[in-house]
């Protein structure tokens, strides 16, 4: 099994482009939910940070220097998010985990997002225990990018 | 103290000559009578006692500089039975066969360097391949295979003790471990001027083909690890620990930038 995952990787070109995860192990690999979250990320990018319908998550994980930035566009009327960027700078499991994040808050209501544990990514990408962390992070950045879209609300709304 | 309680009851077997020496704790009596019950180690304490040193007046010299740690740790010779005041890191002091991993043994005693994060890289390097010569594996081949064991051990320790205390950034982690602070928690942060600093920097670096250009973003990160570096230092002498662990964060994640442009360069 690992063999044939090693040639497809090979073949796909994806061995010189994978990071090394942050633990080394040699019979070690990335989940293929990952892989596919790596090499077709959705919804890379940013938004306007200062646009009032957006709201920015930004965490970062210091014992590893991961970095993740998501974003969240929300519908004033229905509460709904509409659409949701990121950017990380992390390993294979924190780019995964975000990008994972973005596609699951589409489409739903910002008090919905805020119950997405960081099981459930963690569980998706079948992440290993050491990568637990970055799913964490993930879970953080959309409450985070809830907390200031609603922050930016109270401000606007009490100007 | 069970230990020190059954040696003591030997003290009746002291020979006069051992009386002479007029030791000032029960530790160091203690290791002067497990030698005389050991007759084929009689011989090579006599020339080492007549010395004009005593051995065990050696040990209190370095206990009193090395730091309070070393008082509490002893260690027992598995070989000849000898009991050192100082956790024996290698050799036994008495009869040279290698010890065991002694985990109370930390990196800086490894290399004789006062417990603080400033060092000097130089003697620090010497100091380590000295220690390598001393394990080089042909000097322990004609030893016992326990023996080689335990130097292969040791030789592990000291490589690993080696790099934590090179790198400026693990040796600051460390160095908090042995204060009781552990460094690693896996705790997400939120500071907005931190975490866009280092996002526009990772872009940067993402962005930047040029390899001149690159250069010169690692030379300011760099720069910028120096001064948090310096940094750290002032905030762990002055005990601020959390603002020494903010420390070591930053310098992490200019640490990973780093990697990052060698990765691109």
């Amino acid at each position: 099994m690992m063999m044939i995952r090693q040639a497809a990787k090979k073949a796909l070109g994806l061995t010189s482009r994978q990071s090394t995860p942050c633990s080394v192990g040699i019979f070690r690999s990335y989940h293929e939910n990952v892989i596919d979250h790596y090499d077709n990320p959705r919804n890379v990018g940013s938004f306007d940070k200062n646009d009032p319908t957006v709201g920015t998550g930004l965490v970062g994980a210091p014992a590893c220097g991961d970095v993740m930035k998501l974003q969240i566009k929300v519908d004033e009327k229905t509460g709904q998010i509409v659409d949701a960027r990121f950017k990380t700078f992390g390993c294979g499991s924190a780019i995964a985990s975000s990008s994972v994040a973005t596609e699951w808050v589409k489409g739903k209501a910002m008090e919905e997002v805020l119950t997405i544990k960081n099981t459930e990514i963690a569980k998706h990408l079948s992440l290993p225990p050491v990568k637990l962390h970055c799913s964490m992070l993930a879970e953080d950045a959309i409450k985070a990018a809830v907390k200031d879209y609603k922050e930016k609300r109270v401000k606007t709304n009490g100007a | 103290m069970n230990r020190a309680r059954k040696l003591v009851a030997s003290i009746s077997t002291l020979s006069t000559r051992r009386r002479t020496y007029s030791p000032s704790s029960t530790f160091r009596t203690i290791s002067i009578n497990s030698q005389t019950h050991h007759s084929s180690r009689r011989e090579s304490f006599q020339p080492s006692s007549s010395s004009a040193k005593p051995l065990w007046l050696r040990f209190s010299g370095r206990e009193f500089s090395s730091g309070s740690s070393d008082t509490t740790s002893s260690s027992v010779c598995w070989n000849c039975g000898f009991l050192s005041e100082k956790a024996a890191f290698l050799f036994c002091e008495s009869c040279r066969s290698i010890q065991p991993i002694d985990d109370s043994v930390d990196y800086f005693q490894i290399f004789d360097l006062e417990k603080k994060y400033e060092l000097d890289a130089g003697s620090l390097e010497g100091k380590y391949k000295d220690w390598q010569k001393k394990l080089h594996p042909d000097l322990v081949h004609n030893k016992s295979q326990k023996e080689r064991d335990y130097a292969a051990d040791q030789s592990a320790k000291v490589t690993e003790a080696y790099r934590t205390l090179t790198k400026r950034l693990s040796r600051a982690m460390y160095i908090m471990k042995l204060n009781g602070k552990n460094v690693n928690e896996e705790e997400t942060i939120t500071d907005p001027t931190l975490l866009m600093e280092i996002m526009e920097l990772r872009e940067t670096i993402a962005e930047a083909n040029d390899s001149k250009e690159l250069d010169q973003i690692r030379s300011q990160v760099q720069e910028k690890l120096k001064q948090w570096s310096d940094s750290f230092v002032e905030a762990f002498e002055s005990q601020r620990f959390d603002e020494a662990v903010k420390c070591i964060q930053r310098m992490t994640y200019y640490e990973r930038a780093c990697e990052e442009i060698v990765k691109k360069l």
